[in-house]
């Protein structure tokens, strides 16, 4: 393949993935596909570190507006050292000690030295390929402020 | 339309002494996981109504979490896409009267 061409490629990869990263709304209150469609395409709607630090309390949800995922994985940054709470709306209104209205916690890995450097990871995908999971009802917060959890979610459109 | 919703039943649930269901009444839901509380040091058994705090009908024995890493789970899902499992029929123990292991539960809702 000519060098031109394999930069054209590359070109219209990167442009198609940038039209992935903003879908339309397709509603006046949610983003992207309605809850319980199944698309062909697989692409991905949310991914690299997650920064909480804009929310009240560190607490976010996994977007402000409805959005929904076939496929969401949460994973402790490898090398960080806190926790990381992961609940319902009640997390969001929580107060005290926040993780105790998350409905999971996952542990950090800060040196790799366990379970051959895996870090916990919580995974939550739709069993039949449905778009049904809303991102916007899932809230993340990490127990040392500042520490990013690498988040992806997947949307079949 | 459909959506996958997580479930007020989840969090963390309070087991004192004896196996407990984690809903006092029958609710279906799609998927449901069971992990010790990180930093808590109980043995967490899960099982049906018949489970017994020595193991005896336990379905999962998961270990505590001493020092970061992954955690021990039970994790059942129905791949069908439909809320068939009961949470009223899931029973909980820890070995440490008054821990609190954490319970996941997500359920298909129609908005």
């Amino acid at each position: 393949m000519r060098r031109r061409e394999l930069f054209r490629q590359i070109l219209a990869a990167g442009v198609a993935a940038a039209a992935v990263r903003s879908l339309p709304a397709q509603g006046p209150s949610f983003n992207g596909p309605a809850g319980g469609t199944r698309g062909t395409q697989l692409v991905t709607i949310l991914a690299g570190a997650f920064d909480t630090s804009t929310g009240p309390n560190g607490i976010r949800p996994l977007t402000g507006v409805p959005q929904f995922a076939t496929y969401v994985r949460i994973q402790v940054n490898p090398g960080q050292q806190g926790k990381i709470a992961i609940g319902n709306s009640a997390m969001a209104a929580a107060s005290g000690n926040i993780a105790d209205a998350a409905f999971i916690e996952l542990w950090p890995n800060w040196d790799g030295s366990v379970d051959n450097g895996r870090s916990d990871t919580w995974i939550m995908s739709d069993p039949k390929w449905l778009n049904t999971i809303d991102l916007s009802k899932i809230y993340v917060w990490p127990e040392i402020a500042g520490e990013q959890p690498v988040i992806t979610a997947y949307q079949l459109v | 339309m459909l959506v996958l919703s997580p479930s007020a039943e989840a969090g963390p649930l309070v087991v004192s002494g004896a196996p407990t269901p984690v809903a006092a009444t029958s609710k279906l839901v799609n998927k449901v996981s069971v992990k010790p509380r990180l930093g808590q040091w109980s043995k967490v058994l899960v099982g049906g109504p018949n489970l017994q705090p020595d193991e005896t009908n336990a379905i999962a024995v998961l270990y505590p979490v001493p020092n970061g890493g992954q955690a021990d789970a039970f994790v059942i899902q129905d791949q069908g896409g439909a809320n068939t499992i009961d949470l009223s029929q899931i029973y909980v123990y820890a070995t440490i009267s008054g821990d609190t292991p954490m319970v996941e539960a997500f359920e298909y809702v129609t908005i």
